[in-house]
């Protein structure tokens, strides 16, 4: 479809911002503090900073206030921030199986080595609203939780052996697949069928609601392929580079916060007879377990071939991105004024002409009875 | 302490020890900003443990600052936006380049704060430990009883 620019409205778009900042702060007497989204609402910065692809907690929470609490504008307005800074550097290969724990579960095994550790989770929690917060002192609830100050049994955090490694070690998985060349789609142009680093991407940054209706469309289509957690882990990953000025040392720039889950999607028999377990593979910015489970379910699905949706890599791919889903269907609200009368148009002229053949018809028709008319007449003299 | 071991340190320890290291490194060496501090961005890098090979995770947003200390460069980069620390980093990466012995005065200092966030790291995952789990299946449960 082409589409032709419209001008003007500026007084009105301008007027519309205030209206934001109205509608915004009106019933309120504070302007929200960004620290608070950051810190309170660590869920909602994380689904943002993983959707938009940009690690950065204090912009994204920055993002949601101006965004009000909108997720894919929000996510927007980080991918288009990233859009104007320079890239420097490329990490080191990030281990998440070196990470710093907060959480750590397997629903396949009962007993990992190191344990489970529930962590921050809202699993367990009844769903019942909890109208304490109203009246939430927060000074007063953190001098109760610090007096809880556990035991230190350890100097620092243990580095948990991943359950996948375990299970790899007594050969009860598929050895590891080539994965093609190291793809990145922000740099490079996406073909089809996409190498599996494009696919995990793309999926890493992909919307949370579209990736788990997806999965959960491939979960309820095969019922016997039900996936098992292996292991889902939460905690802080360091960033390192080769240091710039020499590239035989390297530096830690920090941590960010991952979450990697292993999935069991099914026993297959390989190549010699053996029934070995097949991976599937889930990493997210932030603490996302819902999206790095999808992530996980649907990576292992483009990796099968078979008629469901989620096994169509270019159905899949296209389609979990925030940013063009949601810019695709929102820009329907934009001015289509041209387009609309062209199609009204070629709508009014395919009336005209199928009105003038309607009277050429009945022309033609009526012509043809009066010619019977006539004969008739002829006949009966 | 090494590059790593040191970034490590620097990148999360107390920022006014590093503005007063940075202080004295400025009043006693000849310094000057080659980069001010500007954020930039990080492709992160992450192993895929079903292949075991990298895919690109997504980017992180760091500010980075390049210093020279005696016509020798330093780098400091640091993930988020933090323009003092990358500029406090970049110093004294670029005193250590130039052969002034920071750690000699200062490496006490910058140990103890090493040895205070492995603390603080052990102490968030000692809090996280209290929620270890055992489930018992049904069965076990009813053969304890």
């Amino acid at each position: 479809m082409g589409y032709v620019a419209v001008t003007g409205g500026q007084k009105a778009i301008e007027a519309a911002d205030q209206l934001n900042l109205w509608y915004r702060l009106k019933d309120t007497e504070h302007s929200l503090e960004t620290t608070d989204i950051e810190k309170q609402l660590r869920h909602l910065v994380d689904r943002v900073m993983s959707e938009s692809g940009l690690y950065a907690p204090n912009y994204a929470a920055l993002a949601i206030k101006q965004a009000e609490g909108d997720l894919c504008e929000a996510a927007f307005l980080m991918r288009a921030y990233r859009s104007t800074l320079e890239r420097t550097y490329e990490s080191l290969t990030i281990d998440p199986g070196r990470m710093r724990v907060i959480r750590r579960i397997s629903s396949a095994f009962k007993d990992i080595p190191g344990g489970q550790i529930l962590g921050p989770t809202m699993d367990y929690t009844h769903r019942l609203l909890n109208f304490s917060l109203n009246h939430e002192n927060s000074a007063e609830m953190m001098n109760i939780l610090r007096e809880k100050v556990p035991d230190l049994k350890l100097s620092q955090p243990p580095v948990f052996q991943k359950v996948a490694k375990l299970l790899r070690e007594q050969g009860l998985l598929f050895p590891p697949k080539s994965s093609g060349t190291l793809f990145d789609i922000t740099r490079d142009k996406l073909s089809f069928p996409a190498p599996r680093s494009a696919k995990l991407q793309i999926l890493a940054r992909g919307e949370t609601g579209a990736m788990t209706a997806l999965a959960y469309s491939n979960m309820r289509s095969h019922i016997a392929n039900h996936p098992t957690i292996g292991e889902l882990r939460v905690g802080y990953a360091e960033v390192t580079i080769a240091y710039p000025l020499d590239a035989s040392e390297s530096i830690c720039l920090g941590e960010i916060m991952i979450t990697e889950v292993e999935t069991i999607n099914a026993f297959e028999r390989d190549e010699q007879g053996e029934v070995k377990l097949r991976l599937g593979y889930g990493l997210t910015f932030g603490q996302n377990e819902t999206k790095a489970i999808a992530m996980a379910i649907l990576e292992q699905s483009l990796e099968t071939e078979g008629p469901s949706p989620t096994q169509d890599e270019e159905f899949v791919l296209l389609h979990v991105d925030s940013i063009e889903a949601n810019g695709f269907v929102s820009h329907l609200k934009l001015p289509h004024y041209i387009t609309f009368q062209s199609k009204l148009d070629v709508l009014r002229q395919t009336q005209k002409i199928a009105t003038a053949t309607a009277d050429k018809k009945r022309q033609i028709n009526a012509q043809k009875e009066g010619q019977n008319d006539a004969g008739k007449a002829e006949t009966n003299i | 302490m090494n590059k790593q071991q040191l970034s490590r340190t620097m990148s999360a320890c107390s920022l006014p020890l590093l503005e007063q290291i940075a202080q004295q490194i400025t009043q006693e060496q000849q310094v000057q900003v080659e980069r001010e501090p500007q954020t930039s961005l990080i492709m992160a890098k992450a192993k895929d443990s079903v292949s075991s090979q990298p895919f690109y995770l997504g980017e992180v947003l760091v500010t980075e600052c390049t210093i020279s200390v005696n016509q020798k460069l330093g780098i400091g980069i640091v993930v988020g936006e933090k323009p003092l620390r990358a500029y406090c980093m970049a110093i004294i990466d670029a005193a250590l380049n130039a052969g002034v012995p920071v750690l000699d005065r200062w490496g006490d200092r910058l140990r103890a704060e090493k040895q205070q966030l492995q603390k603080e790291h052990a102490l968030e995952y000692a809090r996280c430990a209290q929620s270890q789990v055992h489930f018992d299946t049904m069965e076990e449960y009813n053969d304890k009883r």
